[in-house]
């Protein structure tokens, strides 16, 4: 009975992110420029060698997209809770759940999508050889949704203060450390020909986990911050 | 066992430069953590004493709280 | 509130009836933590032979030990503290938790700092990228997010109550992280340095360390005390009780 109603509201909500951001192009492009400059820096700190630079491609890259997402992160939500948007949503009869997954989706093709695009440039550039280049894009592929989904609960409790930046990258660290090893380790264990399956796998479980449990904890951790 | 002597307890059988530095973290910081309490509370009880003296001063009829 | 909680509980939850409490066990604890300190200290560092590979240098662990137990325990007891704290919303419990934060950040300090100057003469580095040393490095930077969430609201309880359940994910991370990094160091095979491997430790050093262990319990009730009191005085600065005991204390 419920159902039509419910995806309506979910493409809604999606439709309505996206043509926000689609307005606002320049913004998209932000993490993206960043991402291409950090990489740019790496070669001239640490000199042009080949094999140095393969040795670090795989891991420049991921940190560099992971910092490039933390720089986004933090306007999730905040146009929304500046407009009023979000306490009308709270209120909604929809589930606030899934609007806020929605949100994170949308939130993840604007900022995301377009670093997985550019990464195998970025790698390239790091001389990264081509043959780990699937590997690197699936690592990413499931890493960023990971990162979105957690860095979306810690933006949502932060909701309610005014200086987060720094906050924000604090309270991050400790919980990408293992999205980090494991995409970086499936990268490594790639490039020195052993089986990247495995990590790849417990990044795939992660996802699951985080896909159900973290619009969850983001609409609790909502509720927390902007109950005055 | 040899008798206590305090230039053999003091030198660490030669570790001196990393034990005592140890202990000394150990009890410097938590004595910082011991401390800081009471000098936050003894700034909250002053600023609240000059509270209650500014609303004595606004109405002095009513000497306790409102 | 469920009725198989005593009646006793509630009384002491009263935040001029908890501060009147902690008033009076604070200096015992604080009297007991140091008792306990110098019993285990003197065993530790004049009774306990030297051990026999790594002379006196081991004596770190007196100090060492104890802290990172302490430093786990705290951050398992402020996640209950925030666990009840949300769901109950206890006044109380949210100041313990809050209240726990810089202290268990204290000793996981102290575990870093001694466990590298410990390590320096041992393994003649500083620093390594063992599970336990990262695992403890990021319990660091948990309790640093919890306690700058904290401050970061203007509202006290709102923050404290985002900052009990930014706590309670992070004991969620914390054996995940302690997973990742050893399966990160197996790939790696970089530096095997196996801290206190499965090893037998003699009674003379394990008395002094369990001492040690009661004393830095000790200490964390009094500290946390004292704290606890400090902040239920800033929360109900408003109330009959606060303003007499400011008033007390401005006569002398």
């Amino acid at each position: 009975m419920s159902h039509p109603p419910l995806a309506a509201a979910c493409a809604a909500m999606l439709r309505r992110d996206l043509t926000l951001a689609w307005r606002r192009r320049g913004d998209i492009a932000m993490p993206v420029l960043y991402a291409i400059i950090v990489t740019t820096l790496f070669p001239f700190a640490l000199g042009p060698e080949d094999a140095l630079l393969q040795r670090i491609a795989s891991g420049v890259v991921l940190v560099t997209v992971l910092l490039a997402m933390l720089l986004a992160l933090d306007a999730m939500f905040r146009s929304d809770i500046e407009d009023g948007s979000l306490e009308q949503l709270m209120l909604a009869p929809q589930p606030l759940a899934l609007m806020l997954g929605m949100k994170i989706l949308a939130h993840w093709i604007t900022t995301a999508l377009p670093l997985i695009v550019i990464a195998p440039l970025l790698a390239g550039m790091l001389h990264l050889p081509a043959t780990v280049m699937p590997v690197l894009v699936y690592a990413l592929l499931l890493a960023t949704p990971l990162l979105s989904l957690l860095g979306a609960v810690l933006v949502a409790l932060t909701a309610g203060t005014r200086r987060s930046g720094m906050l924000l990258a604090l309270m991050l660290l400790p919980l990408c450390v293992p999205v980090v090893i494991f995409a970086a380790g499936a990268v490594a264990a790639a490039q020195q020909g052993l089986p990247w399956l495995a990590p790849i796998a417990w990044l795939g479980a992660a996802l699951v986990m985080a896909l159900v449990l973290a619009p969850l904890a983001c609409a609790a951790a909502l509720r927390i911050a902007l109950d005055a | 066992m040899t008798p206590f002597s305090w230039d053999r307890f003091l030198a660490m059988g030669g570790y001196a430069a990393y034990v005592w530095p140890a202990f000394a973290v150990f009890f410097l910081v938590l004595l910082a953590d011991y401390l800081s309490p009471g000098l936050r509370r003894k700034r909250q009880l002053r600023e609240l004493r000059a509270r209650m003296a500014r609303q004595r001063a606004r109405n002095p009829r009513q000497t306790t709280t409102p | 509130m469920a009725n198989w909680i005593p009646l006793w509980v509630h009384k002491l939850s009263s935040p001029p009836n908890f501060y009147r409490f902690a008033g009076i066990v604070r200096p015992w604890a604080l009297g007991l933590a140091l008792v306990l300190a110098a019993i285990g200290l003197y065993g530790g560092l004049v009774l306990a032979p030297a051990d026999y590979q790594q002379g006196d240098a081991y004596r770190i662990i007196f100090i060492h030990v104890p802290c990172a137990w302490m430093s786990l325990f705290i951050y398992g007891l402020m996640a209950v503290a925030s666990f009840i704290s949300l769901v109950w919303r206890i006044k109380l419990a949210e100041v313990v938790a809050m209240e726990s934060a810089p202290i268990g950040a204290a000793f996981t300090f102290i575990t870093l700092v001694t466990g590298s100057l410990w390590g320096k003469p041992m393994w003649g580095t500083w620093w390594t990228w063992d599970a336990r040393l990262t695992s403890e490095l990021v319990l660091l930077f948990l309790y640093l997010g919890v306690i700058g969430l904290y401050h970061s609201f203007e509202d006290r309880r709102q923050g404290a109550r985002a900052a009990a359940f930014l706590a309670i994910i992070g004991i969620i991370n914390v054996p995940i992280v302690h997973f990742s990094v050893n399966w990160w160091n197996t790939l790696h095979q970089g530096s095997t340095v196996r801290i206190l491997g499965p090893s037998r430790i003699s009674s003379d050093m394990l008395w002094p360390l369990l001492t040690m262990m009661f004393a830095t319990k000790c200490y964390y009730l009094a500290s946390l005390f004292g704290r606890v009191r400090t902040d239920l005085l800033a929360m109900e600065s408003g109330k009959d009780w606060v303003r007499q005991i400011a008033e007390q204390e401005a006569r002398p």
